[in-house]
């Protein structure tokens, strides 16, 4: 049994626990209202983290298509870049599922004399951070344009008033 | 290289939980993206608050006056004694968690004191330490604690963290208003001289000159000629703005965002467009050119004052009635506080739509009509003429603005104007709209910039649900009837929902309204081509 099989017949038990060890990132309270309440507008977290390892595994198997495997990823770190998290702290869900995959199938496969085989599909997940980092950077520094562009926004008719838009659209605007 | 940890080793010590003590003992965090700027001293001393001073939510030293907890302690007792609500509101909370995960703070951020029982709770465990024999002599068993600069100082963290929307006052089997909860917390530590820039700024500006940002009556005039220039470049009419005149029979209010800032702007030639239209006999004041009320957001005397000067102009331009804007918290203010704060208004009549004859006897006491319950009255009784197909490039959705939906219960009226003036119109989930409608993470003073990190969390859940629409209908247009909406949720759509623009409702009532005499319309208010002019561009 090769280990991309192993991971499919384990699936729902190791998406299940790194669903798990993504919410212990946050308080203990936390994690029973999120762990309990499954509609996806009352717990977009919640239910972004179990569909993001859901999914997120899937493709990991697959390995087939990196647009597919950011946008299934974005979500969960737009979401992690907002929160209370050190950048580190935000990416951690990746290297999470490095350290489940060690716990629950290093000793297995070590007897097997196959675990260079986990250390191929870890480079998958190398990548997942990569690319993650990406999406992390892009989140941020979208947060600052967006501050940016507010400020433009809230004032525009002042300075339209004190003269300080030079509109090029405007027929005796000069070149 | 033998010390070095194996990669098993530095793998296993990988280790993000979060700490395991009590919400008593976890210390809180300022950090960029979390707290508002303090208020600047100028502008405190300017309405006689106390403390004012240069300092950081991120220093060590806050700079509190000697005695604070003396202070904190008399003030605490005062409002205990002056508001029966809130004595109540200490009292009764049983801590059954209903509200504990209905907070769009606490969805977006998992932050467990962003739970609004745990929010109360920064001021019941002092409130039971000061003011119940219970908690005097079992202290920290019966949920007490001594107050100290670090509770001091989450309070300010966390009274700057709610939004006042009352979303979870929905949910409470004992209807405690939270959002006076967050009101009251805010009031102690003004006493300390602690409140954020954003709320206590447009105060003093408001309080002087009439609107947030201090900007004077003549400036405010060439705003609105500006405005007509527009008007008349999209339509051909030159359109007269009555600002500050006599004798009219309507005062209209709103907020001043609406003068000033894109997209709100496109609203408020809406506005001037529809009573051009149906030749409305009114007028507006610059020195009540901000109908929204930052008071609201800092103290019930501020509130008092910027509220009192709807009715003090109205008396001095000697109208009948008043017709307020799109606005939030104002509606708040006028439905739940403004007729025993400075009412009732016995001077004026009770509003009546001089087009259709209807009479608004729910605004029989305060005598100020929401701007939506007119326009779907006068869409009713057949009196706006109607080109739907101008806004047919807009597949639009609708954000029941906290305020107005939970605190005035205006829910039809808006979607009616909405589904009359465009074709394409589709509801958020159940869920997130009209009453249980999710806050735009900006109200209550939040709305600033530096606080950019804590409105993505908070804007989560109401950016889930857009995106939801957006992905199902092809929504690309979110209405809403708050100023602070219509500049808040624009970064909250970028980041949740990129490709939605924000709008106010009487925006499309403009691009439909056909007006008398009009030139061939080719362009909207934003100036874009309408659909099927396009090429022209």
């Amino acid at each position: 049994m090769s280990l991309e099989d192993k991971l499919a017949a384990r699936k729902t038990e190791l998406v299940g626990k790194w669903g798990d060890v993504i919410l212990a990132t946050y308080p203990a309270e936390t994690q029973k209202v999120w762990k309990r309440q499954r509609d996806r507008f009352a717990n977009p977290v919640g239910v972004t983290i179990l569909e993001t390892a859901q999914n997120l595994f899937d493709l990991l198997l697959c390995w087939q298509d990196a647009e597919a495997i950011a946008n299934c990823m974005e979500m969960l770190i737009k979401i992690r870049a907002v929160q209370q998290f050190s950048p580190s702290q935000a990416i951690s869900f990746v290297f999470l599922l490095k350290k489940l995959l060690r716990e629950e199938l290093g000793d297995e496969l070590r007897m097997e004399g196959a675990i260079e085989e986990l250390m191929s599909f870890e480079t998958r997940i190398d990548n997942l951070a990569l690319m993650a980092f990406d999406i992390y950077s892009k989140s941020r520094e979208q947060v600052y344009e967006m501050r940016i562009k507010e400020i433009k926004l809230s004032h525009r008719m002042l300075m339209r008033k004190a003269d300080m838009i030079a509109d090029v659209a405007a027929p005796t605007a000069d070149k | 290289m033998s010390d070095f940890p194996r990669p098993d080793e530095l793998y296993k010590s990988i280790d993000y939980s979060p700490p395991a003590t009590g919400w008593m003992d976890t210390p809180i965090k300022f950090r960029p993206g979390n707290w508002c700027y303090p208020a600047k001293p100028d502008v405190l001393r300017y309405v006689h608050f106390p403390n004012p001073r240069e300092w950081s939510a991120e220093d060590k030293d806050w700079k509190l006056p000697e005695n604070w907890q003396d202070i904190i302690h008399q003030g605490f007792r005062e409002r205990l004694k002056k508001f029966r609500t809130f004595q109540v509101f200490m009292d009764i909370c049983v801590r059954c968690g209903a509200c504990a995960d209905k907070c769009h703070y606490f969805i977006g951020s998992g932050d467990p004191k962003n739970m609004p029982v745990l929010r109360a709770e920064l001021l019941r465990s002092i409130y039971r330490k000061d003011f119940t024999l219970a908690g005097k002599i079992l202290g920290k068993l019966n949920g007490a604690r001594v107050m100290t600069e670090d509770v001091l100082k989450e309070w300010f963290m966390y009274f700057y963290q709610c939004t006042e929307c009352r979303r979870c006052s929905l949910y409470c089997p004992y209807g405690i208003d939270t959002a006076e909860i967050t009101m009251m917390g805010r009031e102690l530590l003004h006493l300390v001289g602690c409140n954020i820039n954003w709320a206590m700024e447009p105060v003093a500006n408001c309080e002087r000159t009439g609107n947030h940002l201090g900007i004077q009556p003549h400036a405010m005039k060439d705003i609105v000629d500006f405005m007509c220039d527009d008007i008349e470049e999209i339509t051909g009419k030159r359109i007269t703005v009555p600002l500050n005149e006599k004798g009219h029979e309507v005062l209209f209010t709103t907020p001043s965002g609406d003068f000033f800032a894109d997209p709100g702007t496109y609203t408020f030639m809406g506005y001037l467009m529809l009573f051009e239209a149906i030749g409305l006999d009114y007028t507006m004041s610059t020195y009540n050119s901000e109908g929204g009320n930052f008071g609201l957001f800092t103290s019930h005397d501020a509130m008092k004052i910027l509220n009192g000067k709807i009715y003090n102009e109205a008396k001095r331009l000697g109208v009948k009635w008043i017709l307020g804007g799109e606005c939030g918290h104002m509606w708040r203010v006028l439905n739940q506080y403004m007729d025993t704060m400075n009412g009732p208004a016995d001077f004026l009549e009770v509003p009546k739509s001089p087009l259709t004859g209807t009479v608004f006897h729910n605004a029989k006491s305060t005598k100020m009509v929401h701007i939506c319950e007119f326009t779907s009255d006068l869409i009713r009784h057949g009196k706006l003429k109607l080109d739907k197909s101008r806004n047919d490039n807009l597949r639009v959705t609708f954000h029941d603005s906290c305020n107005p939906a939970r605190a005035m219960g205006l829910l039809e009226e808006p979607r009616y104007v909405i589904k009359n003036v465009v074709n394409n119109f589709f509801d958020m989930p159940e869920n997130t709209i009209r009453e249980q409608t999710f806050c735009c993470a900006g109200g209550a003073g939040l709305g600033t910039d530096e606080f950019m990190d804590m409105r993505m969390r908070g804007g989560l859940p109401r950016g889930n649900a857009l995106r939801y629409v957006q992905e199902k209908h092809d929504v690309n247009t979110m209405a809403c009837i708050c100023a602070i909406d219509r500049a808040t949720l624009i970064p909250l759509a970028d980041y949740w929902a990129p490709g939605v623009q924000i709008t106010g409702i009487h925006e499309m009532v403009a691009n439909a309204l056909i007006l008398d005499g009009e030139k061939q319309r080719t362009m909207n208010l934003r100036q874009e081509p309408l659909p099927g002019f396009e090429e022209e561009e």
